[in-house]
């Protein structure tokens, strides 16, 4: 029987009822109008001529890939130290990442403040029970003063909305500045960093950028959680950089901030009003945040968890050092109260329950601290800020591959920890990293010629990129995205690790990384830019299975059940993560105090 | 349904831009703005407030299931 034949017995052995409910919504209504022709309910329905695609190319010392904090700080500074720089963004600048979002930024004044750099940084590592790396946090706070500086020269804290601000410096200096192109690969050619290439969100056109450095500037990412406002953050800069060979850190701590049960995916709802305020600064303030309590509390106790005054609290749990136990309990919430309210992201307020309640209306609240009940996983799939992204080989960003940089959250850099610590040091990192890194990125491009990129090359990251458009069925990203989240997103897989559940889970991403991934199908840009997302996601959903697996130990952001206790013999190391020459993912452990050998 | 309409556009494509996850797109034949893909509407309101003319409106709840840690 030929394929056509054995198709129209298919159609014929299907009635239209059940074809109906195969199909569903609106894939379904799409098909029916093709009915009595072929069944075609997993046809890539495509939107855009492929025919049509055209292409260019551009020439830059240094391509910052990435419009937040970080990016800003790495264009501005790269290009006041002589290169030339072009920045290229998913999104807008200011508006795009976790940066439109963030309203408190650490200042350090050494004028004002009663503890020294070294008090300062001691302090943190305490809290972070070594997992920071103390070069990035002292330099964090010795920078920040000096870029809250030029923020407030640029007209920063005046509005709530950054893309004014953060277009004055850039318009100033005629920094070209691309936007909605999503880069999908970095290019590196004879060793070194040789550009990186990306589709146009608005027009079907591919965008080579040739580069003697590129500064990722890409932020961290999440599984599209339900809400906390990253749901264009997938990795992107991380997986680029691990095809090609970087080293990848971080993947086993967790933001642990918690949701409202009250539409949990409302983002703006969610976070009180905080979205419509300007910044603000804050000084030091050491916390030990966003790590498992919640999730610990909601896994033992039952869910949903209230954090209001009476709650009763788990027994257990993570550990968390002496003086930094947070002020909650003695104000009668649980410890397991969900964390949040003193992250970066917001103007350091009144420590939460301080008042006995949630925090006041002024100073806005993150999710899950009104006194209603929260859910959880609000930022699933997300590492705590500055801990996970590329291994750096020293003090400026570099990574293991010559000329390729990173900042912000897109750069391990562990300023913070494997917990939250300093409020408001997440903005501050991303701004002194961005522009320490950049100038590093400047130094070394005068040494370098500019790459050449071979044509063998360009097509075949042209046929990768567009492949989900040229497929003629597959899956949809959409629902492979949830079926990721599905399995990634529970409480008991990542927050409340053990390891027979994270096997289990490892086994169904290994599945949609051999079979779906492969097949991931798109209709029009907007799906091939979901496409390469969802691809991204699932490839650090096994970096965080792998890393979460071989932690034998609980710390900070990461608990385990069956090893809840730290481990200071075996486990005063990050793990690093990278692609074997067979293409199979590795991990090594490198020791805390470290850089990694090259 | 997250961002659930738009009215008064003037077609400046702000928004366009503006969205973090590409939801709203401006139709080629009025150049207005639409909500083309609404499930990836990830609620954060960056649209509404960059809109010059206060256009959008936008309510909590998600127009697709949602998929929670716990609650």
């Amino acid at each position: 029987m030929s394929n056509k034949e054995k198709q129209d017995k298919e159609k014929r052995g299907l009635s239209r009822r059940q074809f109906l409910g195969l199909a569903g919504g609106v894939v379904g209504a799409a098909a029916l109008t093709t009915i009595g022709m072929k069944v075609q309910w997993n046809t890539n329905e495509r939107e855009i001529d492929l025919e049509n695609f055209s292409s260019s190319i551009a020439e830059t010392d240094i391509l910052v890939i990435g419009g937040g904090m970080a990016g800003l700080f790495a264009a501005v500074k790269g290009h006041d130290a002589g290169a030339k720089v072009l920045m290229v963004s998913k999104g807008r600048l200011g508006s795009s990442g976790q940066t439109p979002f963030a309203k408190g930024i650490f200042a350090y004044d050494a004028a004002k403040e009663s503890m020294s750099l070294d008090e300062f940084t001691d302090t943190v590592t305490a809290s972070a029970i070594n997992t920071n790396n103390p070069v990035y946090t002292r330099q964090m706070a010795e920078h920040s003063l000096e870029r809250v500086n030029d923020l407030k020269e640029w007209g920063f804290f005046d509005s709530p909305l950054y893309n004014k601000a953060f277009s004055k410096p850039i318009d100033e200096r005629n920094i070209p500045v691309m936007e909605r192109i999503m880069i999908t690969h970095l290019i590196k050619e004879n060793g070194k960093i040789a550009g990186a290439a990306g589709f146009s969100l608005d027009e079907t056109k591919i965008h080579i950028f040739k580069a003697k450095s590129v500064v990722l500037c890409t932020g961290a990412g999440g599984f599209k959680p339900n809400g906390f406002p990253i749901c264009d953050l997938t990795h992107d800069g991380t997986v680029m950089a691990y095809e090609i060979g970087a080293k990848v850190t971080g993947k086993e701590w967790n933001d642990g901030h918690s949701g409202s049960m009250d539409n949990p995916a409302a983002c703006y709802d969610g976070w009180h009003g905080m979205f419509d305020m300007a910044p603000s600064t804050n000084t030091i303030d050491v916390h030990h945040d966003l790590g498992m309590e919640g999730n610990y509390s909601a896994y033992v106790l039952g869910n949903p968890v209230s954090s209001g005054p009476g709650s009763v609290s788990a027994e257990g749990g993570p550990y968390v050092p002496d003086g930094f136990d947070r002020e909650m309990e003695e104000s009668g919430a649980p410890s397991g109260a969900p964390s949040g309210e003193d992250d970066g992201e917001r103007p350091s307020g009144p420590p939460p329950g301080e008042d006995g309640g949630p925090p006041s209306g002024d100073e806005g609240g993150a999710p899950g601290m009104a006194a209603s009940a929260s859910s959880g996983g609000a930022s699933a799939g997300m590492a705590i800020h500055k801990s996970e992204g590329l291994v750096p080989i020293n003090e400026k960003g570099e990574s293991n591959i010559p000329g390729l940089y990173a900042a912000g959250d897109a750069l391990g850099s562990y300023m913070a920890g494997g917990i939250y610590t300093q409020i408001g040091s997440s903005l501050a990192g991303s701004a002194v990293q961005g522009a320490i890194v950049s100038e590093a990125a400047a130094e070394y491009v005068k040494g370098i010629s500019q790459p050449s990129i071979s044509t063998s090359t360009i097509s075949s990251i042209k046929e990768s990129m567009l492949a989900p458009l040229n497929r003629d069925s597959g899956y949809g990203p959409a629902w492979v995205t949830q079926t990721l989240q599905g399995i990634m997103i529970p409480n008991f897989i990542l927050y409340i690790k053990k390891e027979n559940l994270m096997q289990a889970a490892l086994a169904y991403i290994e599945e949609l990384r051999d079979h779906h991934l492969p097949m991931l199908r798109a209709a029009n840009l907007h799906e091939l830019r979901l496409a390469h997302e969802t691809a991204n996601m699932i490839v650090s959903a096994e970096m965080k299975l792998r890393a979460s697996l071989m932690r034998t130990e609980s710390r900070c952001s990461h608990y385990r059940l069956d090893y809840p206790d730290v481990d200071y013999k075996n486990w005063q190391a990050w793990i690093n993560i990278y692609k074997g020459t067979d293409g199979q993912m590795r991990l090594e452990k490198q020791l805390f105090d470290a850089w990694p050998a090259q | 349904m997250s961002i659930n309409s738009i009215s008064g556009c003037i077609g400046c494509g702000t928004c366009v831009q503006s969205c973090p996850t590409d939801v709203i797109r401006l139709n080629e034949k009025t150049g207005k703005a639409v909500i083309a893909y609404p499930a990836d509407c990830q609620i954060c309101h960056l649209c509404r407030m960059y809109c010059p003319v206060d256009a959008i409106t936008i309510a909590p709840e998600k127009s697709i299931p949602v998929v929670i840690s716990w609650g």
